[in-house]
Formats: structure tokens, C-alpha cells, sequence
């Protein structure tokens, strides 16, 4: 702290200002007046502030947005009129606290670089020490200041105030600069300084940063009212955070051929503003747009430049999360389903691919990812999927989707990784088996949720607003054979129950049509039972059949023909046991709310698949 | 004691087989060796120890895949086989061996949850 106090002595206040970092602590200023005094005994040593007097005030009301007041202010020897007052402080010119000729204490300001290079010093924080009425009128004489100009700069701390002799260091002259900073490495052309990406904020524009690509976009187009365009977008990251970065169409032209994922970039010179986090995940409050005077120069030094920043979940713990939270996982790609197509609201089709993805929580959960990514997903391996930024859905239970923004990397390089890898080839892959089966349970429909039905009475399944879906293993104990089929529309596609005009012809109000037939279809109710309870079940045709072993036509037939016949298909399939997938929810009929269980999926029990879970669950437990 | 049939019989694998010397068995695995008297023969559990039985009666068939042994251990730790039974065909195919050793391991872990040996007359 000494050098600066020096330094500030032999250099003007502004050339110290713009000519050292002015966000490190060797800005401290000295004023020709009693304040500056009582700093330089001691009386007040934080570094950081600045201080000078007003000289002049002006308000300026621009045509939109609030009244912004520009200041001139001296430091003794010079004056400059490029100092804005942030909005914030608005009282402080409005009070008339701030005056020509008070003196001011600046805590907080950053400075701006305009294009023609003036600079522009916005002040965030200030505190008037002693109002113009206590001044007895202009401090010194001061003339504009204009950088260069300065006599000051003479590196010679030769002749130091007096005030100020005693606290000048031993082996004199150092660097103000590099006082208590890291050194930073050098930007290409040298122009500023490799700052960090935290540090970035909307009011500089001069710095540079050094950072890993860990996202980039692919181009998206848009076109509306009011043109079209393109844009793409990355995310990059050094050691102090992230930040997104976004070019439009000719940055689009300039940069997006350059760009390459995990590759290490010096850029500078873009815009920042206040980040949208309806598009973003990422731990910042800005975001950055690059325009005509962007720079982005690839860094090969790159070794030191963190690959990505994740705060991984542990799967087990996604349950606690809440749905739509934005979430880093990592996990063991356990295996994965084929590309599906699918028509998106807007008419749009993209690929889409289910994976299932493992941790050592021992828990599962299906990650569905989109678009290119789908398409060239290979996860016959079993790779660790890191997947930066997926969205938590509670579809099907708990699942993931990958985002626009989501970043997802194939066997990282990083600790992680190799952790989990050695945990899954030592143990974890005699567990998955297991989970993947719960997966397959549901159907494709995400992770199972498995409850024995007391489960689902005593934690009220279906009574929220959604319906809940569950999975149990269940011995068929009652059927009720009676009004089980049902003479549905034989058309295509349409199941609606016909009415028998008795003329030989069936209507459909559906179709609104009559046809001289009809087909069966089935609808059963059932009484399925576990260890601890039972429950009526609705079964629905594919389900119905699946747990009569005969198709709905054939068994209508019987009906019809051979009523011992029909019987023993009833007789056959009961007390068989089969793996039941659910839809419960509570529904109202003339005032009277009951528990209805549709069945989804009705599938014969995997023994093998069942005692794995079994035993996961006995072991589970024991744990506990 | 009474005959290992009417007594009950403890699921072991191949490592648990001291602990039950001169108490009655049931041991699944894979035959591994017959002996060429026909009567022995080595079978493995799902951990992929071996365990030596021993017959009364030298076989009268051939012995591959999957058998289910209950009998008496006997000192030296072999099995002094009352009755076998093959897994035959499909069985012995699918018969998921190391799934039955980490369910022979629960029952045995948690005893008070599986009192499969309560009568026994010891």
C-alpha cells in the first residue's frame, strides 16, 4: 500500500487513475485538502476509493430512460467532465448533496473506454465527504486533463511529498501494477489485459479474456415480421466463471467456422448485458454479444484453462429436485434406445433418443436428448455421459432432457470420469441390471416408479392434480367376466362402442356411419392383490388380452358360442401373476370421488429382473 | 437326527458348507467333474467355488448343466448327497446361478426374515 501512496504522490490523480488498474488497490488517491490529510496520517486507509472534488454538474434528460447526471470533477491539478453518476445515485445530485466544489469519496467505479477512446467513468458508489457549503471554493487550479499530457508520470519516486516519506518502502519503485496480482498471461497484440470472465460487466469495454469453449450451438435461423437472421451461441468458461456468448449474422459469418468446442480463445471487446436466464443456465448475470469490433484469437497455452464447470447431481438426489431445475449430472451411459422422429408443436420433426444413465447413488434416470445429438449419439460402450445443464422433468417419475444449451461430453477428462468408470467396471455394473429392468418396466416411459399397493393408499397416489403412475407386481384374484367386451366401431382407429340399430346395422356416433359389423373390444375389471393389499384395476384391450391369453375377437366368439369355453379363459388366467403398470388418479362421479386405477401395461413377471430388484431393495434397506 | 428328507434343509453355497457339517443341505451348482466311478462328482456356485458331492449310488445318467443336491455335510466339508436333481433343458440354461448365490446370501445375512432352519431338531 505504501508504493501506490507514492505513486499517487509523483503522478497526477488521473493519470494514476487511467493508467494503473483501477480496480486494484493502487488507486488510492491524495487531494490536496484537509480529507486528503487525515487519509495520508492514516486516519482513513481504504485503498480503494478515490477522491476528488466537483467542479461542475449537469443534468442530462435524454429522450427515454431516467435522468443520468454527468459530473466534472478535479483532482487538484486537473479536471475532467467524463464521470456519469450512476442512476442509483441520482439523489445524491437531486439532494444537491453532490455540488460544484463539494469533495467526494469514490468507493465503486468502473470506466468505460468509449470508441474514440475517451473515457467515461461511471461512479457506483460515492460518498460526499465535505458538501460544497464547507468548501471555501475551488481546490487548486486546475486545468482538463488530457491522458499523456501529465508531467506527472516520471517514474522518479525521487521526491515524494514529505507527507508520504515515511511510508515508502525499502527497496522502493516497484510496479504498482503488479502489486498482489497473479500474473496474468499477455493478450496477443498486447492492447489490455487478460481479465476474468467474473469480472466482465456492461461498463468496460477494454479487456480481454482467455477461455475454454464448453458449448457451442449450432447456427439457428429465425425469420419474422421484422427480418430474418441467424445467430449462434457458445458458452466458455476460465477458472473465475462462465459466461454465454452469442454472435448474429455477420459475427455468425466471422466466427462460427473458428470456433471449436473445448478449444482455449482470447476474446475482447464484446457486449454486455444483463443475461436472460429463460435461455441460459449458467451461473452469470451478464451475457455477452459479440459485435463488429469483437475479437477471438485461439490460445494454444491452453493447459490451465478449466475444461467445464459442472456442479453435478447426484441422480439418487434428483428426486428432492424441483421439476424444470436446471441440473449438471454425470453417469454411466447403461444403454440406449433407437432414434424415434417426432413432430414437435410447431410442426417441426426432430430426432429424439432415450438413454438411460447411471450413477453411484445406484440410481437410474432416462436422459432424452434431441436434434444432431440424437442422431449421432453411440453409446454401445457404455461411455460417461457429463451432461452440463439438462432440464429435470418429472415425466414418467423423474427424467432429463437435454437442452439447446446443454452441453454433453462423451468420457470427459476429468476426475469424475474416471472415478465413476472405476466404480462401474469394480461394482456398479452388477447393479444396473437391475435398474435398467425398472427402466423397461415402464415401458420406455422413464424410471419405475414401483409401490406395492399399499404404497399407493398410504401415500394417496392420484389424489394431486396430475394423475400418478405407478408399478406393482400383482396376482390377478377376480375378474368380472360379466360386460367385459364391448361391440366397439370397426373402423380403423376408432374404438367407440357402436349401437346396434337391431336391423343387422351398428352405428357409430363417432364415425357417425353404420356398419353391418362391429369388432370386440375389451374392457375388465380385475382385482389384483400383492402381500399387503388389493385393488380394483381397469384393463383395457392390449392389457385385457395380455392377462387372458387370447384376443379380444376370439374370446367375444366364444361368448357368443361357448359359454363354458369363455369361462375357462377366466378360470385360466386367474391367480396368474403379472408386472402392472398404473395410471391412478381420483376422479368424481355424482359427488363421489374414488380412486381410479387404469392399467397402462400389463406384462408377464421377469423372475430374474424381479429378485435383482428384490434383493437391491433388501440390501437397500438393511442400509438404513 | 431325523432323514435329511423330512428335515429342513439349509440353501448353502459352497463356502457355508463348514458351517453345516453333519446338518442336512441343499446345495445348487454346476457340475464341474464327475468322477469316473460315477460316484462323485464336483459342482460350482455362483461365486465359482467348487463343492464335492458324494453318492450313495454311482449315477445311472449322464450329469451336465445345473443340479440341485440336498444331503449331509459331512466333516471334511463334502456333500454326502440323499437325492439330486437336474435343471434340465431350458432350466439349466437360464438358471441364473450368481442371482441365486446374492439371494442365498440375503437369506443368510438376515436369518430373523427367513427362518427357514426353525424346526430344525439340531
Amino acid at each position: 500500500m505504501c508504493i501506490y501512496k507514492i505513486e499517487a504522490k509523483t503522478n497526477t490523480l488521473f493519470s494514476h487513475y487511467f493508467k494503473t488498474n483501477y480496480k486494484s488497490p493502487g488507486s488510492l488517491m491524495l487531494l490536496i485538502n484537509s480529507t486528503c490529510r487525515k487519509i495520508s496520517k492514516g486516519h482513513n486507509l481504504q485503498a480503494m476509493y478515490e477522491q476528488f472534488g466537483v467542479s461542475n454538474i449537469r443534468k442530462i434528460e435524454g429522450g427515454s430512460g431516467p435522468v443520468r447526471f454527468r459530473l466534472m470533477m478535479s483532482d487538484g491539478l486537473h479536471t475532467m467532465s467524463s464521470f456519469m453518476l450512476s442512476t442509483q445515485l441520482n439523489s445524491l445530485a437531486e439532494q444537491n448533496l453532490v455540488a460544484p466544489n463539494c469533495v467526494c469519496l469514490l468507493k465503486r467505479s468502473v470506466t468505460n473506454v468509449l470508441k474514440d477512446g475517451r473515457p467515461v467513468v461511471i461512479i457506483l458508489d460515492m460518498e460526499v465527504v465535505k458538501p460544497a457549503d464547507q468548501v471555501p471554493g475551488k481546490i487548486g487550479d486546475p486545468t482538463p486533463y488530457v491522458e499523456g499530457q501529465s508531467k506527472a508520470p516520471q517514474s522518479a519516486p525521487s521526491a515524494p511529498a514529505p507527507s508520504a516519506r515515511h511510508l515508502q518502502p525499502q527497496n522502493g519503485g516497484g510496479t504498482a501494477r503488479d502489486f498482489g496480482k497473479k500474473p496474468m498471461p499477455s493478450t496477443p497484440g498486447g492492447t489490455s489485459k487478460v481479465v476474468p470472465i467474473a469480472s466482465l460487466n456492461p461498463y468496460q469495454s477494454k479487456w480481454t479474456i482467455r477461455a475454454r469453449v464448453t458449448n457451442k450451438s449450432s447456427i439457428r435461423t429465425w425469420s419474422n415480421s421484422r427480418g430474418d437472421g441467424k445467430l449462434f451461441s457458445m458458452e466458455i468458461v476460465d477458472e473465475s466463471g462462465e459466461i454465454r456468448v452469442t454472435g448474429f449474422n455477420q459475427e455468425v459469418d466471422k466466427f462460427f467456422s473458428l470456433i471449436e468446442q473445448g478449444k482455449v480463445y482470447y476474446i475482447s471487446k464484446g457486449t454486455l448485458k444483463i443475461a436472460n436466464k429463460q435461455y441460459t443456465s449458467l451461473k452469470n448475470d451478464y451475457e455477452m454479444t459479440l459485435n463488429g469490433d469483437s475479437t477471438i484469437i485461439p490460445c494454444d497455452d491452453s493447459h490451465d484453462v478449466p475444461m467445464l464447470q459442472c456442479d453435478f447431481v447426484s441422480i439418487g438426489e434428483l428426486e428432492a429436485r424441483d421439476k424444470d431445475a436446471i441440473v449438471d449430472v454425470i453417469g454411466v451411459c447403461k444403454s440406449v434406445e433407437d432414434v424415434t422422429r417426432i413432430t414437435t408443436k410447431n410442426s417441426r420433426e426432430v430426432s429424439k433418443r432415450n438413454i438411460q444413465l447411471m450413477d453411484m447413488s445406484g440410481r437410474v434416470i432416462q436422459v432424452t436428448m434431441w436434434g444432431t445429438e440424437a442422431e449421432t449419439f453411440d453409446g454401445t460402450e457404455q461411455p460417461i455421459l457429463a451432461i452440463k445443464g439438462a432440464k429435470l422433468s418429472d415425466f414418467g417419475g423423474r427424467s432429463l432432457s437435454t437442452l439447446f444449451s446443454s452441453t454433453v461430453m462423451i468420457n470427459p477428462d476429468i476426475p469424475e470420469a474416471y472415478k465413476l468408470r472405476g466404480w462401474y467396471d469394480k461394482e456398479g455394473h452388477a447393479l444396473d441390471a437391475q435398474s435398467m429392468t425398472e427402466m423397461r418396466g415402464g415401458g420406455g416411459g422413464g424410471p419405475t416408479n414401483w409401490k406395492t399397493l399399499a404404497d399407493v393408499k398410504n401415500e394417496h397416489l392420484g389424489h394431486g392434480d396430475k394423475a400418478d403412475y405407478f408399478t406393482c407386481i400383482g396376482t390377478i384374484v377376480y375378474m368380472r367376466k360379466e360386460n367385459c367386451l364391448y361391440q366397439a366401431c370397426p373402423s380403423k382407429d376408432c374404438n367407440k362402442k357402436v349401437v346396434d340399430q337391431h336391423n343387422g346395422m351398428f352405428r357409430c356416433e363417432k364415425c357417425d356411419k353404420e356398419f353391418p359389423d362391429f369388432k370386440y373390444r375389451l374392457m375388465l375389471s380385475v382385482n389384483i392383490a400383492d402381500f399387503g393389499d388389493n385393488q380394483w384395476v381397469t384393463c383395457f384391450q392390449d392389457s385385457a388380452e395380455t392377462i387372458l391369453g387370447q384376443k379380444s375377437d376370439y374370446i367375444g366368439q366364444l361368448k357368443d358360442s361357448n359359454e363354458a369355453a369363455f369361462d375357462e379363459v377366466f378360470q385360466h388366467a386367474n391367480f396368474n401373476t403379472f408386472v402392472f403398470r398404473n395410471r391412478v388418479k381420483l376422479e368424481t362421479y355424482n359427488d363421489e370421488s374414488r380412486i381410479k386405477v387404469t392399467v397402462v401395461e400389463a406384462k408377464p413377471v421377469d423372475h430374474k429382473e424381479y429378485s435383482k430388484r428384490l434383493i437391491m431393495s433388501i440390501r437397500k434397506a438393511a442400509v438404513q | 437326527m431325523t432323514g435329511v428328507f423330512e428335515s429342513p434343509k439349509t440353501r448353502v453355497n459352497a463356502s457355508m458348507l463348514v458351517q453345516y457339517a453333519n446338518r442336512p443341505v441343499c446345495f445348487i451348482g454346476r457340475v464341474e467333474k464327475v468322477h469316473p466311478t460315477g460316484k462323485a462328482f464336483t459342482l460350482s456356485d455362483g461365486e465359482g467355488k467348487t463343492a464335492s458331492v458324494e453318492l450313495k449310488e454311482p449315477l445311472e445318467e449322464e450329469l451336465s448343466g445345473v443340479v440341485e443336491v440336498i444331503g449331509i455335510v459331512s466333516n471334511k466339508g463334502t456333500i454326502m448327497a440323499a437325492a439330486y436333481n437336474l435343471f434340465r433343458d431350458e432350466r439349466a440354461i437360464t438358471f441364473d446361478l450368481e442371482l441365486y448365490n446374492e439371494a442365498l446370501k440375503v437369506i443368510h445375512d438376515f436369518p430373523q426374515y427367513y427362518p427357514f432352519e426353525m424346526s430344525s431338531s439340531g
